[in-house]
């Protein structure tokens, strides 16, 4: 009864969401406060409908209602019931209901942190909302619909793609919906300043706690997605420029670009235009990568779906939402006009474009590696595969850039930097520079990229530390406040640049995991027990691992197949590893995957595959002739720094997010006491700069990124 | 079968609830809010804490003096214009009349608006909130913390941001 009522939920939710929209646009055109309240319900109810109807799946799935086609594709009996949950976002038809749901949230989320402030820009906002909402819904409905039935009951499901089944896998794609439909609301805004006309800065003010919102899932969703891809795909790397993984990346990279753009705006009135190309952007390529990973258009390692209509409809989608804005922006381009010009290309503005133009330089560069097999397949009809060193090509030194800008950025003033103190600031750092890169090349790093990482890194690492041991100094001495104090009270003053730092802290730290791969040692065997296979690091110890056996179990759901190591470090025994093929047995056909084990230490991944073992093994024998099995042993040099980084990324982007560093508001009561005070003037600004003090910087190089 | 009745009672519920402004006439706001700022007292808030960046900048080492007086002579200048905007958009509103606010506003506004000048070229603007405070004294007359003891606008640091 659950499912059925969830799919009666999403019927209603869509006149609900379609006249919600024409009465925001209606109610906002005629100024007509019902009509708007009506539609800012409207948001709320198709909020709680689609909350049902997500219910009503999940039920299905929990309760093995294998009636429903989509339950009888993706999921079956002995299925964990943690899989059984995420079968909400396993497939298709699930999923784009499920971003449905999410952007519902965020949209009831907008719709009420506004109820009381922005209210000119609101009706437009929330019609776009509800437009996207509408659009949502009528594909889970006429579609991809998820309560289809079969029309007879199966006694059980086909099963869940086993390389679903892994933990990273339940939190990534979430963590992705929310990163993408948060985006959503930015644009709305976008679109409704437009409308209305208000370009000032205050839809930015209004929008840019949203965008980093949707930054801080975006790039938690890129790092699960890494992880997943390193522990259950098995081939020994995290990173394949696969076209679903570049479809994630897209959007980081527009939107990383716009945090760091938006700060010449708020404190030099420019860029205006491009701010705003760089919102609208962001959010196509949200839809973008929505159509490559939903088309099945290019192969991928997400090849799970595949399905013509919904890439048009998507394409169309993107056609029409781009269309728009553009005609919105050149009609408000008289608005959008620049307060000041470039003063010099010597100056914090200048590295600002820089960035910018380096992070759409990648993005470029990876919508066309990512797209050319498929231009060149509709033009000559044979499918040209665009590999990874053609994006490593184009992309690392593109990368080193960026890390020198990170560091350049921070130091260089705004409008103009003299030369004489841009020698004082970079002649510490300068000297780590050229120091590790001296220390480095004569410690027998010789490749160039690796070499280049390292000592940029440290480089801009450097200047960060500097800038917080400046900053805590002069606070620590004009409050006379402890060292400690003065640093706590530093970053809660500036949330948003000392976060920003702290977040480029995190990116360089990642940037040394990936400069590692330049160190990657692999080796590969067929073994029988009692055989070592040795490995060296790159840091000079040696591993040797030897070949216990393989084991085979019959486990709910799969027969595994297990190979047991033990390992030597210089000849000192540190224990052991499993390594595992498995053969699941849930889904039909029978689907081998590999489990790889993995050692992780501070500097280095020791990773095991089985690459091969022998058919009677995957069948259930446990006989001594069948134990012959290949290995592939890699050591992957810093991959550990590359979730270091990221949860430092994270930390930095929760320091820049964190309530009271907020979207400036003025608490009422004091804001009318400073009103009565003398309407707006005195008091008034000691307000307003205190609410704005924790998070509009005006000068921080260094939002995120 | 067993969805029609709990579905039908959804459907009303949602029609309800989306109707009822429409039918009874409630109405969201749409007005301003009193509360939020205006465009120019964002400039001017803008403008402050840019000021406040040129000093630390200037502390930090990264600006020269003369680059330094030279931005903060600028940037005053910004912060000056968008709080004259901000006092002709409130006594425009004064003159239409319709705050509530009008009881509470001082007799000697012109005074006022000069020592927040004043206060702004060369008095002292709080480390802690921002608040600019005619030179001489010594608390934040916004939120009553110890300003730097220091003479002349070149001298105070704006604590870092």
């Amino acid at each position: 009864m659950i499912p059925a009522l969830g799919e009666v939920a999403l019927w209603i939710a869509l006149p609900i969401s379609i006249w919600g929209c024409a009465l925001a646009f209606l109610g906002g055109r005629w100024s007509r406060g019902d009509l708007v309240l009506s539609a800012e319900r409207s948001t709320y109810a198709v909020t709680a409908l689609l909350a049902i109807a997500g219910v009503g799946i999940v039920a299905a799935f929990l309760g093995d209602q294998f009636q429903y086609w989509y339950v009888y594709n993706y999921s079956s009996i002995n299925l964990h019931p943690f899989f059984k949950f995420s079968g909400l976002w396993a497939g298709q038809r699930g999923s784009l209901l499920f971003w449905g749901i999410n952007l519902a949230l965020f949209s009831s989320l907008a719709v009420w942190m506004n109820r009381s402030k922005n209210r000119d820009l609101m009706p437009y906002a929330n019609g776009v909302l509800l437009a996207f909402l509408a659009f949502f819904i009528s594909i889970s409905l006429f579609v991809t619909p998820p309560f289809e039935q079969l029309g007879f009951t199966p006694t059980d499901g086909r099963g869940l793609n086993p390389q679903l089944q892994n933990y990273w896998m339940t939190i990534h794609p979430p963590t992705m919906y929310l990163g993408f439909t948060s985006f959503n609301v930015p644009f709305a805004f976008a679109m409704s300043a437009l409308i209305v006309g208000r370009l000032d800065t205050r839809w930015i003010q209004a929008t840019r706690k949203w965008i980093l919102t949707s930054w801080f899932f975006l790039t938690l969703a890129v790092i699960f997605g890494m992880r997943w891809a390193y522990e259950e795909l098995g081939w020994g790397g995290y990173w394949f420029w696969d076209p679903v993984e570049n479809a994630s990346l897209l959007p980081w990279l527009v939107a990383t670009a716009f945090l760091h753009s938006v700060m010449i705006q708020e404190s030099r009135g420019m860029l205006k235009v491009w701010n705003m190309g760089l919102v609208v952007l962001t959010f196509l390529m949200t839809i973008f990568a929505t159509f490559l990973t939903r088309s099945g258009l290019i192969e991928s390692v997400h090849s799970f779906a595949q399905n013509l209509t919904i890439a048009w409809i998507f394409l169309g989608c993107m056609a029409v939402t781009g269309g728009v804005a553009s005609v919105l922006i050149i009609w408000r381009l008289p608005l959008l006009s620049s307060e000041r010009q470039f003063e010099s290309m010597l100056s914090r503005e200048s590295a600002f474009l820089l960035n910018n133009l380096m992070l759409l330089g990648v993005a470029f560069a990876v919508t066309w590696g990512t797209m050319f097999p498929l231009l060149t397949e509709g033009l000559t009809g044979s499918k040209v595969a665009v590999g990874p060193p053609f994006f490593n090509q184009v992309n690392i030194p593109i990368g080193l850039l960026l890390l020198a800008l990170m560091g350049i950025g921070p130091v260089i003033a705004w409008r103009q930097a003299s030369p004489r103190n841009l020698m004082r600031n970079f002649l510490l750092p300068g000297a780590v520079l050229l120091g590790s890169l001296i220390l480095l090349f004569s410690a027998g790093v010789r490749h160039v990229y690796a070499l280049l990482t390292f000592s940029l890194g440290a480089f801009v690492l450097t200047i960060i530390v500097i800038e917080f041991w400046k900053g805590t100094r002069a606070r620590a001495r004009i409050e006379e406040e402890n060292p400690f104090t003065a640093f706590v009270h530093l970053i809660r003053r500036n949330r948003r640049r000392w976060g920003g730092y702290i977040v480029h802290v995190g990116i360089v730290i990642m940037f040394m995991g990936f400069a590692g791969a330049a160190y990657d040692r692999e080796v590969r065997q067929s073994m029988i027990p009692g055989e070592t296979i040795s490995i060296e690091s790159p840091f000079g110890h040696e591993y040797s691992l030897t070949y216990q056996g393989l084991s085979t179990t019959l486990v709910p759901s799969m027969r595994q197949v297990i190979a047991l190591f033990t390992v030597e470090k210089d000849g000192v025994d540190i224990g052991s590893i499993t390594t595992q093929r498995q053969l699941v047995l849930a889904v039909n056909p029978p689907q081998p995957i590999s489990e790889v084990g993995i050692r992780s230490t501070f500097v280095e991944d020791l990773y095991v595959i089985l690459a091969t073992v022998d058919d009677a093994v995957l069948l259930g024998s446990n006989e001594p002739q069948f134990q012959r099995a290949t290995f592939q042993v890699l050591v992957n040099p810093l991959v550990p720094w590359i979730w270091y980084g990221g949860l430092i990324v994270a930390l930095g982007a929760l320091i820049g997010l964190w309530p009271g560093a907020g979207v400036p508001t003025r608490s009422r009561q004091a804001g009318s006491t400073a009103r009565a005070a003398r309407g707006g003037g005195l008091a008034g600004v000691g307000m307003d700069s205190e609410a704005y003090t924790s998070d509009s910087s005006t000068s921080a190089p260094a939002t995120v990124g | 079968m067993s969805a029609i009745i709990p579905g039908v009672l959804l459907a009303l519920a949602a029609v309800v609830l989306v109707l009822h402004p429409v039918v009874t006439g409630r109405e969201a706001s749409m007005e301003w809010d009193e509360e939020e700022l205006t465009e120019a007292q964002h400039r001017r808030n803008i403008a402050l804490l840019a000021l406040r960046d040129v000093e630390y900048d200037f502390h930090a080492g990264k600006l020269n003096e003369a680059d330094y007086r030279a931005m903060k002579q600028e940037i005053s200048t910004e912060a000056l214009d968008a709080i004259d905007d901000d006092e002709a958009e409130w006594n425009a509103r004064q003159a239409r009349g319709d705050s509530a606010e009008s009881l509470g506003l001082p007799q000697d506004l012109e005074a006022e608006i000069a020592a927040l000048r004043a206060s702004i070229r060369e008095g002292i603007v709080c480390p802690q909130c921002g608040h600019p405070n005619p030179r001489g004294c010594r608390f934040c007359g916004d939120c009553g913390s110890a300003l730097p003891e220091r003479k002349g606008a070149a001298e105070h640091v704006a604590g870092g941001s």
